[in-house]
């Protein structure tokens, strides 16, 4: 249907709507008008996905001078593939409708082990290894030598792209992974260097976070994209962790052992170029001589997105001459690594912060800020110059560079810890130095000041205001959308009590009593005989559920769920895992009906989706509060209590209730789609955590069940069931929850859809 | 067998075992076949002898030649045994209907040994009985049950005796089971429960010993789910040891115990571990199918090493676990593989050759090959995770696409095919074009045509009421036969039908078993013309209406007839 949006016609590719999509266009468009950021939370299931790209092609279309990008990141790489064939889809109908040659190039872009086709390189397991090879046979000295020496192996696919695929653009269309990779095989070029080059002129480009937030990347991938992109970022209830992991390094004593034998390998390499290539070292100097004079023009122009790891006022001054020579520089790093080392050496926890490690680095080892805080820049001058062939090999020396430069940069938002040993195993000496960010701010700076339009949406982002402020944001909107139903297809339960009157809770005191394990058992009993198909139900923890599930074994529980359910338990490991979930679909599928024992704040809970029968139920053991203990952690707090006036109490709960929020929300996917959200601790009923639930969910949540017995539980469970069983059509939607054209222009439902978004 | 725990209370540790038939079903052989002669067993205090034959066991009294005592084994639902060391030595029969016939074994030096044979004897022949009686006989009573029309003529047939009934059901069963293998209706197996294992609950006998109680089921379960154990169980039994020492050995197994850890030596049941550990790692190895539950290629760029706040997982340092951990994270193994052997024993055979495909695909093809495979699952999976079947209009209803082998036989229908005349679709186009150039071309030649008057003449002939519409019209039976008599010509039809297809169907008469039975399905149908047809006929002309309703009948019984007389002549003429 073609739709009205303010003003704007857009394009959507289905027959009927929800009204709340056109809310949330109507929202988003708003945002783009101003050119400001935005906070929107949506159900998952009510397609925001769809809506969010209608209106901003449309937009696009209308006004190509004013959006010239989308650049769409989201979290996983099924998810990242699933936003391009909605694409497609929103594409086609373009076409159908206005019967013109669809002109808009959109691509997926993925790291090379989801793109590569040579065959050898292809075949390997693990990205890492795949980004090694590769590079050992496109670095740009390996293919010199090529030249003079056509034994040397090179990529055929990446010499063939770089010979014609710049010149010649790749026609417009759609182009998922594997439709860049069949394009890659016709062509016989390299789909991976063609997607890196064809994302500065496609018109949308999906990718994953990382792309734009982990430094490291960003400098290689996204650097050059247009200012006028609008960046949407989905399912983002995570992305302060993402900002944080991304500029946070561990050091252990392993890496500073790989570190030393890296320094030697450059002391050697060295010396063998002095040896027979001096004329490089020289060139490399005068070039660190002029500075980093480039990239600061092409920052000052605006054509790059700044790097938070390359802070700007470096980018003026010249390398300081005291590393400037390579043997210096590589005697510089020897010195700094000594100190590391030396002061990984402790017996109890120390706590400092950067500028305090500075200062002792200076007294101890004389070591001056200045030249730290070049360390990275000039670490990957050298390894250019000496044309290291393998750069997965130095990734330890690469890591303490970055330390360097992180630590000598930032004085505040960063904290340095260093642990003797691990908190469960107090005997056995593993100490590690975290310099871990506590500002996640720091990293999505760059992305807010460079792009005129940021979008963070999600199924789960409340508290809304929390966002701006830990992410240090002025958003033009903020708005949280509920979902509207015909049918109460979600029904969420809090379950308080056993049987026998015994409080259900994980918390930390009452979790390893007997009783709380039965009840918790029996609940799970209980589910399993009534709730058809597919029941998930999440732990707060590995280590929680792996006791639990040895009482319940002990006490027999496991065997009598086995009576009406297989079960699958999610394990550490990520294959054995992936296998579980698939006998466990399979189970679902073929109708013996399984239970998926699995963990908050896991893979599954965060990537994998139960649609329909995949999860009729499910079940929240406890609440899955992050791991209190970690000083990192009670770090962050202190941060966040001081910068932000965020009290820690509010902050955990969030935190834990976004998580709980994420699983529950698993299982529903849709409309037509239904299942039971039973959330099995006693302080969910409470006002400041029911409170941090999304609007969408605690709609929902009636006073009659907010303390519910497990026999209470079973009844309403029941009585849902039944009622979900019978069936559903269209018609019973059309005109509440779904929309044809006609009906969305009448007067009063535009007075309603009015009060679907709720601003914050 | 769910009673006979219950019923047994001494301490035996296996009371029963009925295997279940893997092999072909015993065929029911005319001669009673004596396969066990037990001398010197009492039933109600009388000493007398027990017979196990081929399809009964019979007991009679000594020095009468007669049985008193005689079940078939299709009756007996289960054998029960006295416990090891108990005076008495004795063996109970349970019949399906309740009652219960014991047997003493009174010779002194032998009873133990008679009684177990008798028992192992037992054990084999039961359970053919039970499964291909109980079988049979429901799914013959499903048949008459579901079909109307089957009911009536089984009255008509059977049980006015015009055939017997086995000759009724001879061609029907195994007509039937051809259908329903089709259909894959007959032959669907019984999954199996995930808690077979917790079914064997051990009891404690009061005097440090456990008591676990097998039943044929669990133990078909058992193989069913471990083949490796069924393979030990082919291994060891009985040549090394007996079947109750093997389930001893494998209850005492930390095998059975699933939060084993480390598994002796001397543990048949550790090479069973070892490869089901074997079977996880290269399910696990082997990969998802489906890339939307692949948690190894869902994160798109991880952290490089050393880079997050979590702290690196302690890769792998067993040691660093504590005992306690290590058993727990085993368990959640155990199940796991449980869960997933459970699964695929419900599969397995409908599957196996489905899954051997796929599995050879993968191992030995390389992984450009698997990348071959995948994006058909991939798309299909993509396409279904962005549908709104909702928000797409009436088109999203699917209908089940029609699935056909030949297309072309679908749309011309079957075409006789005669070597000369075979006309290909593309003869058929052609045809039809040269039809239509002609007729673009035609001319009508109007000096030829009829005159108006004889053209008038042949309209008002073939109207209705007309010279040529006269004898018109079937509805005239419909209104002149009253419905009672309608509704039992239709019987007279299905049931000559039925005997008509029994008598075709021994065409050509080959073995000397069909002209048995074309003789004998000659004078079904006459008796069958002589008892039916006949009276039906007089009592239709005692109403006066036309004889004629039955003329079809006749006509179908007469060729019938001529075909037997001029196979029967041939006969003579063969012979002499």
């Amino acid at each position: 249907m073609k739709l009205n949006i303010d003003g704007l016609l857009v394009y959507f590719p289905y027959d009927y709507i929800y009204p709340e999509q056109y809310s949330y266009m109507l929202e988003l468009k708003r945002t783009l008008d101003a050119k400001g950021h935005g906070v929107l939370e949506m159900p998952s299931g009510t397609g925001k996905t769809i809506s969010l790209l209608s209106l901003i092609v449309a937009y696009q279309k209308a006004y190509p001078l004013e959006v010239t990008k989308l650049v769409y990141c989201s979290r996983t790489v099924p998810e990242i593939e699933k936003v391009v064939e909605e694409l497609r889809k929103l594409m086609d109908y373009y076409a159908r409708q206005t019967e013109t040659k669809n002109d808009f190039l959109a691509l997926a872009l993925s790291s090379r082990k989801n793109l590569c086709i040579h065959p050898e390189v292809s075949s390997l397991r693990f990205g890492k290894e795949v980004d090694g090879k590769c590079h050992s046979l496109t670095a740009s000295y390996i293919r010199a030598q090529h030249h003079s020496n056509p034994s040397q192996p090179v990529c055929q696919f990446y010499e063939k792209f770089d010979a014609v695929g710049r010149q010649v653009p790749i026609p417009p269309g759609i182009y998922n992974l594997d439709d860049l990779k069949d394009f890659g095989r016709r062509k016989g070029w390299c789909p991976y260097f063609l997607a890196r080059y064809a994302i500065l002129h496609a018109n949308i480009v999906v990718y994953s976070y990382h792309y734009l937030l982990d430094p490291k990347v960003a400098d290689l991938v996204s650097k050059e994209l247009a200012k006028k992109s609008v960046v949407v970022f989905d399912e983002a209830h995570n992305i302060d962790n993402v900002c944080i992991d991304s500029m946070s390094v561990n050091i252990t004593r392993r890496t500073l052992d790989r570190c030393q034998t890296n320094v030697e390998t450059l002391q050697n390499t060295i010396s063998r170029i002095k040896e027979t290539d001096a004329a490089k070292l020289r060139e490399e100097y005068r070039r660190l001589v002029e500075g980093l004079k480039e990239a600061n023009v092409a920052r000052e122009t605006d054509i790059y997105l700044s790097n938070p790891v390359l802070p700007d006022e470096i980018l003026q001054e010249a390398v300081p001459g005291s590393i400037r020579t390579a043997e210096h520089f590589v005697g510089f790093i020897k010195r700094f690594l000594e100190y590391l080392k030396a002061r990984l050496r402790i017996h109890h926890v120390v706590q400092e912060s950067a500028p305090q490690f500075l200062k002792d680095i200076y007294e101890k080892v004389c070591i001056d800020r200045k030249p730290l805080r070049f360390c990275a820049e000039r670490l990957r001058s050298l390894l250019r110059t000496l044309e290291i062939a393998d750069i997965a090999d130095f990734s330890p020396i690469t890591l303490i560079s970055h330390f360097a430069t992180l630590v000598s940069t930032y004085s505040k938002g960063f904290t340095i810890i260093i642990e003797p040993f691990e908190d469960k195993t107090p005997t056995i000496a593993n100490p590690v130095l975290h310099f871990s960010c506590m500002d996640p701010s720091i990293a999505i700076k760059p992305v807010f000041g460079r792009f005129q339009s940021v979008i963070i949406t999600s199924g789960t982002l409340s508290p809304l205001d929390i966002y701006p402020r830990i992410l240090d944001f002025r958003p033009v909107t903020m708005a949280s959308f509920t979902m509207t139903l015909a049918r109460t297809c979600l029904c969420p339960l809090i379950v308080g009590r056993g049987n026998d009157q015994v409080a259900m809770t994980s918390k930390f005191e009452t979790r390893e009593d007997f009783a709380v394990i039965r009840n918790y058992g029996n609940l799970l009993l209980e589910m399993s005989a009534i709730v058809p198909d597919g029941i998930v139900a999440f732990f707060t923890s590995y280590i929680y559920m792996e006791n639990i599930v040895a009482s319940w074994y002990e006490q027999g529980i496991l065997e009598n769920i086995q009576r009406n359910k297989l079960i699958f338990i999610e394990t550490q490991d990520a294959a054995e895992t992936s296998m579980a979930l698939e006998k466990y679909q399979e189970a679902c599928e073929n109708g013996r009906g399984a239970i998926l024992l699995s963990v908050a704040r896991g893979k599954v809970s965060e990537g994998i989706d139960f649609v329909h029968h995949f999860g009729r139920a499910v079940i929240m053991f406890g609440v899955p509060y992050v791991y209190t203990q970690s000083r990192i952690l009670k770090a962050r707090l202190e941060y966040l209590r001081d910068q932000f006036q965020i009290r820690e109490n509010d902050f955990l709960t969030f935190d834990a209730m976004r998580h709980a929020a994420q699983c529950v929300g698993r299982a529903i996917r849709g409309k037509t789609d239904y299942g039971l959200m039973i959330f099995a601790d006693k302080r969910y009923a409470r006002a400041d955590k029911r409170g941090k639930l999304p609007r969408w969910i605690q709609e929902h949540l009636t006073d009659g069940s907010l303390n519910l017995t497990i026999d209470e539980t079973v009844q309403l469970s029941k009585h849902f069931l039944r009622q979900m069983a019978q069936p559903f059509r269209q018609e019973d939607q059309l005109g509440l929850s779904l929309l044809t054209l006609e009906q969305l222009q009448s007067e009063d439902m535009l007075q309603k859809i009015a009060q679907i978004a709720q601003q914050a | 067998m769910a009673d006979l725990r219950a019923a047994v209370t001494h301490g035996v540790r296996y009371d029963c075992f009925g295997f279940s038939s893997l092999g072909a079903p015993v065929m029911a052989s005319l001669s009673e076949e004596v396969l066990l002669v037990v001398k010197r067993v009492r039933q109600r205090k009388q000493d007398g002898t027990l017979y196990l034959m081929a399809e009964r066991i019979a007991w009679g009294p000594e020095g009468k030649d007669r049985f008193t005592v005689s079940h078939l084994y299709a009756d007996i639902r289960c054998q029960k045994i006295s416990p090891d060391g108990k005076a008495k030595i004795q063996l109970q029969l349970v019949l399906h209907t309740g009652e219960s016939t014991t047997f003493h074994f009174a010779n002194e030096s032998t009873a133990l040994k008679d009684r177990d044979a008798t028992k192992e004897l037992l054990q084999q022949l039961l359970p053919k009985f039970k499964k291909k009686a109980n079988k049979e006989l429901e799914e013959k009573n499903r048949m008459l049950q579901e079909d109307p029309v089957l009911f009536q003529l089984y009255k008509d047939l059977v049980v006015s005796q015009v055939i017997s009934a086995e000759e009724f059901w001879a061609n029907r069963l195994s007509l039937n089971s051809v259908e329903h293998s089709l259909s894959n209706n007959n032959k669907q197996d019984v999954g199996i429960s995930a808690a077979f294992l917790a079914d064997i609950r051990p009891q404690t006998d009061g005097c440090n010993g456990l008591r676990y109680n097998l039943t044929s089921d669990i133990i078909e379960s058992i193989f069913r789910t471990y083949p490796t154990v069924k393979q030990k169980y082919a291994e060891n039994v009985p040549h090394s040891m007996t079947e109750k020492e093997f389930w001893t050995r494998f209850f005492q197994s930390h095998y059975f115990h699933r939060d084993r850890i480390n598994t002796g030596q001397q543990d048949i049941f550790s090479e069973c571990a070892k490869q089901d550990e074997k079977g996880l790692k290269s399910m696990v190895t082997q990969g998802v199918k489906n890339p939307m539950v692949d948690l190894l290629s869902l994160e798109d760029k991880t952290l490089d090493e050393g880079y997050g706040t979590a702290t690196a997982p302690t890769t792998s340092n067993p040691s660093n676990k504590s005992l306690r951990e290590n058993s727990n994270s085993a368990i959640i193994k155990r199940f796991n593989h449980h869960s997933a052997m459970v699964l695929a024993a419900g599969l397995r055979k409908t599957d196996a050759p489905n899954d051997q495909a796929s599995e050879t695909s993968s191992t030995d093809g390389n992984s450009r090959d698997s990348d071959f495979f995948q994006p058909p699952v991939k798309k299909v999976k993509l396409q279904e995770a962005i549908e709104y079947d909702d928000l797409q209009g009436d088109s999203g209803r699917r209908t089940i696409a029609l699935n056909l082998k030949k297309s072309d036989r679908y749309s011309h229908g079957p075409i006789p095919l005669q070597s000369q005349h075979y006309s290909s679709s593309q003869d058929i186009i052609n045809s039809i074009s040269i039809i239509q150039h002609e007729m673009r071309n035609y001319k009508p030649r109007l000096t030829q045509v009829m005159s108006s008057s004889a053209a008038s003449s042949a309209i008002t002939a073939l109207s209705p009421g007309g010279l040529l519409m006269q004898s018109g019209g079937q509805q005239t039976i419909n209104q002149l036969v009253p419905t009672d008599v309608q509704s039992e010509l239709k019987h007279l039809y299905t049931a000559v039908g039925e005997l008509l297809r029994h008598f075709w169907s021994c065409f050509p008469v080959n073995t000397p078993f069909l002209e048995e039975k074309v003789v004998k399905m000659k004078s079904n149908l006459e008796r069958f013309q002589l008892t039916k047809l006949r009276p039906f006929q007089e009592k239709i002309q005692r109403q006066y209406l036309s004889t004629n309703l039955t003329g079809h009948l006749e006509e179908m019984l007469q060729a019938a007839y001529n075909k037997f007389q001029a196979w029967q002549t041939r006969r003579m003429m063969r012979k002499t």
